[in-house]
């Protein structure tokens, strides 16, 4: 009996951290979306195929920077490892090259900080925006695998 | 009888032999036909990011696009290749090629010495280019910094290893036909026909492949396994990128960035580094004939295994 209430306990244990890990994942997959949806709402003036909105420009910005901040805590070290639902999963490089990892975040939550006093019309958009998708798409290169 | 016949299998094989022989041969441009060229180095640099040359020729593991030392493996079904050093070293690069070098190696796959080339140097598709657009490069080429060092050797098993098998491959899957522009069509889309066809190599990668390695030419675009090993590189065709407009396919080729605002991820990182380099009119010329690709069905992924 006491040997079951073990293994049980165990199993509960082990259920409950892939659980955590899982709803941390969520929790990232859930800002970048964000992020995506932002961006993409904002290359869309860039584009031509909407006009220039300073709402959703502030709106964008704001969630980056909320990004940025959350960042360094979205990915604990038992994520390592774990292959995520959807198209990608984190890199083992991101615990490997921890320093490198932070330096990538704080370059992000530098460029939007910059930018948020700079983008006034479509102009100062057009100027800005490939920055930060610079940020994005250099951090997910390195940092970010696609599930096979 | 049994003489006869023994005969008769011997003048086959030498008549095999004879046809192997003449059709592995390396074809290349007739020398000193060609009219003499004035470099425009502008346009060469254009045809170097076109190209993507920078992608398997500049040295691993630095930061300089520029430095095309070579070395990078490229996984195949048939063996890894080491992209060799381009650069204009005249011992380890091509600093002592001429013209005619340059243009048989890029347009026909033939070395200087007369060698074929394998096709993991994308000649199937820089065939198509033109031959000033080809010199205009080399041009280029010449003025980027020189790099010492070869590349390793590659490291490809019997019988991929033999350099005139080649030669029938190339029978078999070089078209050999110049690119000619579509009268009844815009310039701009011509324009982008050239350059997804000719130096952008794009098929290369998003097209299904057969057992010898092939492109399937019926599923030219649709997507296939990636060449290079794990994962699967998308259907290009309307099929697919049916939802993209053509100037969500112009800001991604020079972003990078996909229209739900999600950056692209996968060896099309290195793709966009060159192809952002692009003038504004190029991108917005490939995808005007990006979007203009009649849907096609490809392959069918397989299911993702499951999350673990």
């Amino acid at each position: 009996m006491k040997r079951t209430l073990i293994v049980g306990a165990t199993l509960l244990l082990g259920v409950s951290a892939v659980w955590a890990q899982q709803d941390a994942a969520k929790e990232t997959q859930t800002y970048m979306k964000g992020n995506g949806r932002n961006a993409g709402a904002i290359s869309a003036m860039v584009k031509g195929e909407k006009p220039y909105d300073q709402a959703t420009v502030d709106a964008a910005l704001a969630q980056f920077e909320e990004t940025a901040k959350k960042l360094p805590t979205l990915f604990p070290a038992s994520m390592k490892g774990i292959k995520l639902e959807g198209d990608y999963s984190a890199s083992p490089k991101i615990w490997e090259d921890k320093a490198g990892f932070d330096a990538k975040i704080a370059s992000f939550a530098k460029v939007v900080g910059e930018a948020k006093g700079k983008i006034k019309d479509l102009d100062t958009l057009k100027a800005t925006l490939p920055v930060i998708g610079k940020e994005c798409g250099g951090c997910h290169e390195t940092f970010r695998v696609k599930n096979s | 009888m049994l003489q006869r016949t023994i005969s008769v299998l011997l003048l086959a094989a030498l008549v095999a032999a004879g046809v192997y022989w003449w059709l592995s041969a390396p074809v290349v441009a007739a020398v000193g036909a060609a009219p003499a060229h004035t470099p425009d180095l502008a346009n060469g640099e254009v045809m170097f990011n076109a190209g993507g040359c920078a992608s398997c020729h500049a040295v691993p593991g630095q930061p300089d696009r520029l430095r095309l030392g070579g070395g990078v493996a490229i996984k195949s079904p048939f063996g890894t290749f080491y992209a060799p050093n381009i650069s204009p070293d005249p011992n380890d690069g091509i600093g002592k090629w001429k013209d005619t070098d340059f243009v048989n190696a890029v347009m026909h796959g033939v070395s200087p010495d007369g060698q074929h080339y394998f096709p993991a140097f994308p000649y199937t598709s820089y065939q198509h280019a033109r031959r000033e657009d080809v010199l205009d490069l080399f041009a280029y080429l010449k003025t980027l910094p020189p790099v010492a060092g070869k590349a390793r050797d590659h490291d490809v098993p019997f019988p991929f290893d033999i350099r005139r098998n080649i030669g029938i491959w190339k029978f078999l899957f070089l078209d050999g036909k110049p690119f000619v522009a579509d009268a009844a069509k815009p310039s701009q889309w011509n324009r982008g026909a050239y350059l997804v066809n000719s130096f952008g190599h794009c098929a290369e990668c998003h097209s299904p492949r057969n057992a010898l390695g092939g492109i399937v030419s019926g599923q030219r675009f649709a997507g296939g396994p990636n060449p290079e090993g794990e994962g699967w590189v998308p259907n290009i065709t309307q099929k697919k990128l049916g939802e993209w407009s053509a100037k969500d396919l112009a800001y991604f080729l020079k972003t990078g960035e996909l229209p739900d605002g999600d950056s692209v991820g996968g060896a099309m990182t290195r793709v966009i580094k060159n192809i952002s380099q692009l003038p504004e009119a190029d991108l917005a010329a490939m995808a005007d004939y990006i979007k203009s690709l009649p849907p096609v069905d490809g392959p069918t992924p397989p299911k993702r295994k499951p999350a673990s």
